[in-house]
């Protein structure tokens, strides 16, 4: 029975500490509201958010790592649909087109946000255009390499985190994959057509695929050299080191107004991320106001050896345009000759720069070649010498033809100030004598 | 010992009352209403989709408490596999096509009360297949815990909507299969089914096989091969939906004796005859295809059905056919009718549902006597598309 008593004295002390601690209160509420309201209530919050103004929004969607990112634009309504638009490769592909075609579609589908753990964009029902990422069918094979991808697709996600929205712009991020995205609301009245066209314009005018590489110019003055942009895969390397060893490739989406890297890249010390397309066609980090992409100074461009500039006569001014009229006349007075071109290279065996001036006569075509070295003065001037020198035919032509002579000599006797359409791609070069801007040529890539 | 007795009541009534104190000191923690808010189910006649999900609750949430699930959450499917959701015309045309075909089906034999009391909760539309990249096989539909059946390939229903053959292959045989599952892992079925193939299954390998070699086996698919619950669903959802034609080609292949190419390699492809042309012997073996047949008259006159092979019947050469040994030991035909049988009774006798009775009014509903699709599309839809 003494034993008996011990237990139970112990069996008191020990109740009556449980029910002491039992209802200590010491944890604060932190929220006003209870898990689900809160859920609910930002659930609600969302779809408002997803619906106002129009329910416009353009999404930068990647479906993984390895593939470019592809402009959707999407149309949320009260009711659960979507219209969903876009102009990519893989639309082309969905409606038989080849792999190559960026092919416009715009379908209606099913949309909701949902509660998972937290409110979550889920595009619900199957719109071919869009769930082509998702599915898990073999992805055709752009290259000679096959590989099966039955099973697992471009493993794209069709159901969004819905993270922070801020200034008109969603923060999502794939619910299964992972992958962080932003939405961006665009004015209800754009016509889905016309901006996914200026979407692939303006990818057009980014990357050239005639311009072999450009620059991300930091602010250190450091350049990386960017190649294959055209591919919006881009293959990155320092300038300077060595490509093999040192290159890394970062895929990238071009928007409707500039261009970004999936994910933020820190290079030499600098963090960058998404680009806007400036009034001179090169791109301005927005991340820091002051990192650009271009394809280097213009009379670097100009000068490299590869290219091939033709020279657009109809779009000369001043003394060249004077003369090239004087030489049509004299060139129709030889045997009523036709100047077909003039074409402006690199000879790497003379170590100089030709001018060939296209002559046709009948089923014949002659090409009178002068020679002239080049220097880049400055960024954007560069000054050509004539040699006085050229092919034998030159010597015959600049007897009968003597305004041949003159352009070499008026180039010659010219600094000229170099400007482009676009500073990233940089194929039509329009050459200004600095000290008379009525005297220019426009040279063609 | 008085005093003993007195002091262990008092312990007694001691720990009581601190136990009382205890249970009763948190009384102010009294459970307050459902922090879950208030669903409103009423569906919203500005809604997208507000006709379909009125035809959906009517019938079958209303009627059989089934959600029908044809906006995918990936929350509902294995997050293994890489699935897209259905297309919203697709869903529609499965929701009509699924009453018609199946649920009234089985309202109409088996009574109203069978489906609301064993039906499936939830029937989950799925619009991709789900592969299994490492086997090579896909799943073409899933039973979960007798309450959820996932239906795949949705997205591919519209190639095929006046095609029963291949609905039932992606749809209805599946629905029909995983019921079966449901039925069963309710009421098991005689132990006496799982003896007849004993030693015969290959859950390993039984996509490998070819159907005419497991049928003279006595299974009616490959699948069926591969394990006893699997054929026991199999044999069941296949003989409801095939009509007598293609249950009779079953039987045939059953009727056969088979070999292989290669006895080694069990992914060689199995053939039932060698062909002679011209009575010049050839060994090399002539591998057939399934579903088109090719008619070849014996020396004897006996007509053979066959399928299409490797060597041209437009030559006008005189084939003469020799059979091949059927060395398996087992009647096939033999098999697949015991277990026709065994699921006959036991459905009768464990559910009171008559599997022919079953079988003819799917057959009524797929095909007409001549053999032509018995429904229109066009009018199931109105179900939908005419709701107000």
């Amino acid at each position: 029975m003494k034993k008996f008593l011990n237990i139970s004295l112990l069996s008191l002390v020990a109740l009556s500490t449980l029910s002491l601690s039992s209802c200590k209160n010491e944890i604060d509420e932190i929220f006003d509201e209870d898990a689900v309201a809160r859920l609910d209530k930002a659930k609600n919050e969302y779809i408002d958010i997803l619906t106002s103004n129009g329910g416009k929004w353009q999404m930068e969607y990647y479906a993984n790592g390895d593939e470019p990112g592809y402009v959707y634009l999407m149309t949320f309504r009260k009711d659960g649909s979507v219209t969903i638009s876009g102009k990519n490769e893989w639309i082309g592909y969905v409606e038989g087109e080849s792999l190559k075609v960026p092919t416009y579609g715009s379908l209606t589908s099913l949309w909701d946000v949902i509660t998972d753990n937290g409110p979550v964009l889920s595009l619900n029902s199957y719109n071919k255009y869009f769930h082509v990422f998702a599915s898990p069918e073999d992805i055709p094979s752009m290259s000679e390499e096959d590989i099966d991808e039955t099973g697992y697709g471009h493993e794209g996600d069709y159901e969004f985190d819905l993270m922070k929205y801020s200034n008109d712009t969603l923060y999502i991020t794939g619910k299964k994959y992972g992958i962080d995205m932003i939405m961006t609301r665009v004015d209800a009245g754009v016509d889905d057509e016309v901006y996914m066209n200026e979407v692939v314009a303006m990818a057009d005018s980014f990357f050239n695929a005639k311009i072999p590489q450009v620059y991300i110019n930091l602010p250190n003055g450091i350049r990386w050299i960017v190649k294959d942009g055209a591919t919006s895969i881009l293959k990155m390397f320092r300038e300077g080191d060595d490509e093999i060893s040192t290159s890394e490739t970062h895929n990238v989406i071009i928007t409707h107004d500039g261009l970004s890297f999936m994910n933020p890249l820190t290079i030499d010390g600098y963090t960058i991320q998404s680009f806007i397309r400036q009034a001179d066609g090169s791109l301005l980090c927005r991340d820091d106001n002051e990192t650009t992409i271009t394809a280097g100074d213009l009379s670097d461009v100009i000068l490299i050896p590869s290219f091939i500039w033709k020279c657009d006569t109809t779009q000369f001014g001043g003394v060249f345009k004077e003369q090239v009229q004087s030489l049509r006349t004299e060139l129709n007075n030889y045997s009523k000759r036709k100047l077909s071109s003039i074409q402006v290279t690199f000879n790497s065996n003379l170590n100089v720069y030709t001018v060939d001036f296209a002559c046709v006569s009948g089923k014949n075509t002659f090409h009178p070649t002068f020679y002239m070295t080049a220097e880049a003065v400055n960024d954007n001037q560069v000054k050509f010498s004539y040699t006085g020198e050229g092919d034998a035919a030159s010597a015959i032509y600049a007897d009968r033809c003597p305004s041949m002579l003159s352009i070499m000599e008026t180039i010659s006797r010219t600094t000229f100030t170099l400007s482009a359409g676009s500073l990233l791609a940089p194929v039509d070069m329009k050459l200004t004598d600095s000290s008379n801007a009525s005297n220019y040529m426009l040279w063609r890539l | 010992m008085i005093m003993k007795k007195i002091q262990y009541y008092i312990s007694a009534l001691l720990l009581v009352a601190v136990a009382a104190m205890s249970l009763s000191s948190c009384s102010e923690d009294k459970l307050g209403p459902t922090i879950f808010p208030d669903v409103d189910e009423t569906l919203d006649p500005s809604s997208y989709t507000y006709q379909l999900d009125k035809f959906l609750k009517q019938n079958y949430l209303d009627k059989y408490n089934l959600t029908f699930l044809y906006k995918m959450p990936d929350i509902s499917t294995n997050m293994n596999y890489n699935l897209v959701p259905a297309t919203y015309e697709n869903s529609i045309d499965l929701a009509v096509l699924c009453k018609y075909l199946w649920f009234d089906v089985y309202d109409k034999v088996a009574g109203e009360d069978f489906l609301k009391l064993y039906g499936p909760r939830i029937i989950l539309l799925v619009g991709s297949p789900a592969y299994n990249p490492t086997s090579g096989t896909e799943i073409v539909g899933l039973a979960e815990g007798g309450i959820k059946v996932s239906l795949f390939k949705v997205n591919e229903l519209s190639r095929f909507i006046n095609n029963p053959y291949m609905m039932n292959e992606y749809y209805f045989k599946t629905m029909h299969h995983e019921f079966a599952h449901i039925l069963h892992q309710t009421k098991t079925y005689p132990n006496e089914f799982n003896t007849i193939s004993i030693g015969h299954y290959d859950s390993n390998n039984w996509q490998d096989r070819s159907v005419g070699q497991v049928a003279s086996l006595g299974f009616v698919t490959t699948y069926a091969s591969s394990e006893f619950r699997e054929d026991f669903a199999e044999t069941i959802a296949n003989y409801i939906v095939l009509n007598d034609d293609e249950w009779n080609y079953i039987l045939d292949l059953a009727s056969r004796g088979w070999t292989s190419g290669d006895e080694d390699d069990v992914t060689s492809e199995f053939f039932c005859y060698y062909y002679y042309p011209n009575n010049d012997v050839t060994k090399d073996p002539v591998y057939i295809y399934d579903f088109e047949v090719y008619t070849v008259t014996d020396e004897d006159g006996t007509v053979h059905k066959y399928w299409r092979y490797n060597t041209d019947p437009a030559t006008g050469e005189r084939i003469i056919v020799y059979d091949v040994e059927d060395k398996d030991g087992i009647d096939g035909v033999e098999a697949i009718l015991q277990k026709v049988q065994i699921a006959r009774e036991w459905l009768k006798t464990a559910w009171n549902v008559d599997l022919d009775e079953l079988r003819q009014e799917v057959q009524r509903r797929q095909f007409t006597e001549d053999g032509r699709v018995a429904y229109d599309i066009n009018d199931l839809r109105k179900q939908v598309t005419e709701i107000q």
